[in-house]
């Protein structure tokens, strides 16, 4: 009787048992999916195209016709938001996509092969584990122009490595389980093997790595944009707004304080949500 | 320990070598040259080289001591070798963009500027960092705890570059105290030093408490309490010191982080450290200074590792170090 309880109690459903008593991570959950929607929608959502200027308006305060204000140039800082919140969403999901992609990779086959291909990939991971990734993503930025594409490689470049030491420690911890070898008994090819069964048995970490890696990235994005190395202007970025909103914090303090704020408030509900699944991924035995 | 150092050292040097020339083959591939800019310059109306005439005097080797060393009939491997000599002889020529001082002197000036800043930035973060999360563990669940954790969480989302104006907002204007910019006297290493320390309090603070925490659950602690210790003799002589080793971890890349992680902020105070000249020599194209910084950037982070490793070492009788990193 006891044992009925548990039925169709699955790996996730147990992860999202614990995830939805923290509160905050709930919070940070529905957040995270509010500005998705806003990221996505910003077009359609923006009052006025990012671009637009409206001369007879330079640094307006916040007010009913513009939500947060004007900037120098008389642009909409509310539609200037949405697009930079699109932005990052872009670069955060779309370098973590490149981080996951080669740290799946290099990490599985390093994992499950060992030996000396364990040895070579783990060395490569060493050497870019100790570069000064925040200079060498300034200078492939320089080196491919600044577009999304060039900005994910920049990023992935240097970020990879990190993911590859934790699919390779999840590896090797699964590699030797029974069903592992149950099912290179019955026949199993070595891909099959690594995604049909140890791949998904890793996923609860690495899951918890991609949430908690997308609001770095989202960070070193404003950071590059800050010194104009971020995505082409007119295009706005957080980084690009906050730049500019800092000398005019004593006069128009909003245009500092509206992207800082909406930085601040996406970091820290990505933030969240990675906490709660932290939380709940390793407390789930 | 030192065939360990040794091996090590070893591969610090292989690491750098594929470093200087990964940096290398990067560099001579962004589009746009420093010639370049200064022909635009000079059409804006100032001198080539956007120098005054007393200092055009002053340099006037410079321009074949550049063109020897990266002109363009010079071969790409000797241009090359020419830069891995120049950073083990330390003599790496002078600089595009401040042709009156040579790679070495700027990077002599500006390294301990940024190393002190980091450092002393790193220092008020443990004193401060270290007591709030210990608090917090050993108040679990209290308000304390949750004011702790939430100071945790705001202060790692907000980024050092929008913590300097608020810093800057709070001393310079609301209490009109301390100087904006300007560099010279101990009191212009206040401001920056503190807007940089917030990300590193909030971090510290969050590892110690779970470092503590996962140490209070452990079975020697219960043997101490058992064994009727009290609590300053169970938690700080037995908790406290094996949960600081951790820390120690993430102390050496905090360091090299803080060293040139922090560009904006010395830019906004005018601090004349690594960060600053790295950002103006990507603006202004000077080649031969972003890649001596790059590599000596790489060195900076490889041996704290190392340190770290060390340290670790002597604190955690447990670690057998082998050859191997990892």
């Amino acid at each position: 009787m006891k044992n009925k309880n548990r039925v169709g109690r699955s790996y996730w459903s147990n992860i999202w048992r614990k995830f939805k008593r923290n509160k905050l991570a709930i919070l940070g959950l529905i957040f995270v999916f509010v500005l998705v929607f806003l990221g996505i929608f910003a077009p359609w959502l923006a009052p006025y195209p990012y671009d637009e200027v409206h001369y007879e308006a330079v640094w307006t305060p916040p007010c009913k016709e513009f939500l947060a204000g004007t900037d120098q140039l008389g642009r909409a800082i509310f539609s200037r938001l949405l697009y930079s919140l699109r932005n990052a969403i872009i670069v955060g999901f779309g370098a973590q996509a490149f981080i996951v992609f080669i740290g799946l990779a290099v990490g599985l086959i390093a994992g499950f092969y060992g030996g000396r291909t364990d040895n070579i990939l783990m060395r490569i991971v060493d050497i870019v584990y100790s570069f000064p990734s925040y200079l060498l993503n300034i200078i492939l930025v320089l080196v491919l122009g600044r577009g999304y594409f060039s900005i994910f490689v920049a990023i992935a470049a240097t970020g990879w490595a990190g993911m590859a030491r934790l699919v390779r420690g999840q590896t090797l911890s699964v590699k030797s389980r029974e069903f592992v070898e149950a099912a290179r008994a019955s026949g199993a090819s070595n891909g099959r093997i690594m995604f049909r069964y140890i791949l998904p048995n890793t996923i609860g970490p690495i899951i918890y790595a991609i949430f908690s890696g997308i609001p770095g990235v989202m960070l070193v994005e404003s950071g590059l944009s800050l010194i104009g190395l971020g995505v082409r202007p007119p295009m706005p970025s957080w980084g690009l707004m906050i730049s500019e909103g800092t000398g005019q914090f004593l006069y128009n303090p909003y245009m500092l304080l509206a992207p800082a704020g909406m930085l601040v408030l996406t970091i820290l509900s990505f933030n969240f949500v990675a906490f709660g699944l932290r939380d709940a991924i390793s407390a789930r035995e | 320990m030192a065939s360990y150092i040794i091996k090590r050292i070893g591969w610090i040097i292989f690491n750098l070598l594929i470093l200087s020339l990964i940096t290398f083959i990067l560099i001579k591939n962004v589009p746009g040259s420093f010639l370049e800019l200064q022909i635009l310059i000079g059409q804006a109306g100032t001198t080539a080289t956007g120098l005054t005439i007393a200092e055009a005097e002053k340099v006037k080797g410079v321009e074949t001591e550049m063109m020897k060393r990266w002109g363009e009939t010079v071969p790409l491997w000797k241009q090359y070798l020419t830069f891995i000599k120049g950073l083990v002889t330390l003599d790496m020529g002078p600089s595009f963009r401040w042709p009156t001082q040579t790679i070495e002197e700027i990077i002599a000036k500006t390294f301990p500027v940024s190393f002190t800043i980091a450092i002393l930035a790193v220092t008020i973060a443990v004193f401060i960092g270290i007591p709030l999360g210990v608090l917090a563990a050993l108040k679990q669940n209290s308000w304390i705890d949750y004011l702790v954790s939430a100071l945790v969480m705001i202060v790692s989302a907000i980024p050092n570059y929008v913590m300097a104006v608020f810093v800057i907002f709070l001393f310079s204007f609301w209490i009109p105290i301390l100087p904006t910019y300007g560099w010279g006297q101990p009191k212009n290493y206040i401001l920056p030093v503190l807007a940089m320390s917030f990300g590193p309090i909030g971090s510290i603070a969050g590892y110690m408490r779970t470092s503590l925490l996962d140490t209070l659950k452990q079975d020697y602690i219960r043997t101490a309490w058992a064994k009727g210790g009290t609590e300053r003799h169970v938690i700080f002589g037995h908790a406290m010191k094996n949960s600081l080793i951790p820390l120690v971890t993430i102390l050496g890349p905090m360091i090299s982080q803080l060293i040139l992680g922090t560009v904006f902020v010395e830019s906004m105070f005018g601090v004349p450290g690594m960060g600053q000249y790295f950002s103006q020599a990507a603006g202004s194209r000077d080649y031969p200074l972003m890649m001596a910084q790059t590599v000596i950037f790489g060195l900076i982070l490889m041996i704290m590792n190392l340190i770290v490793d060390i340290i670790y070492f002597f604190l955690d009788p447990r670690i057998r170090l082998s050859g191997k990193e990892s």
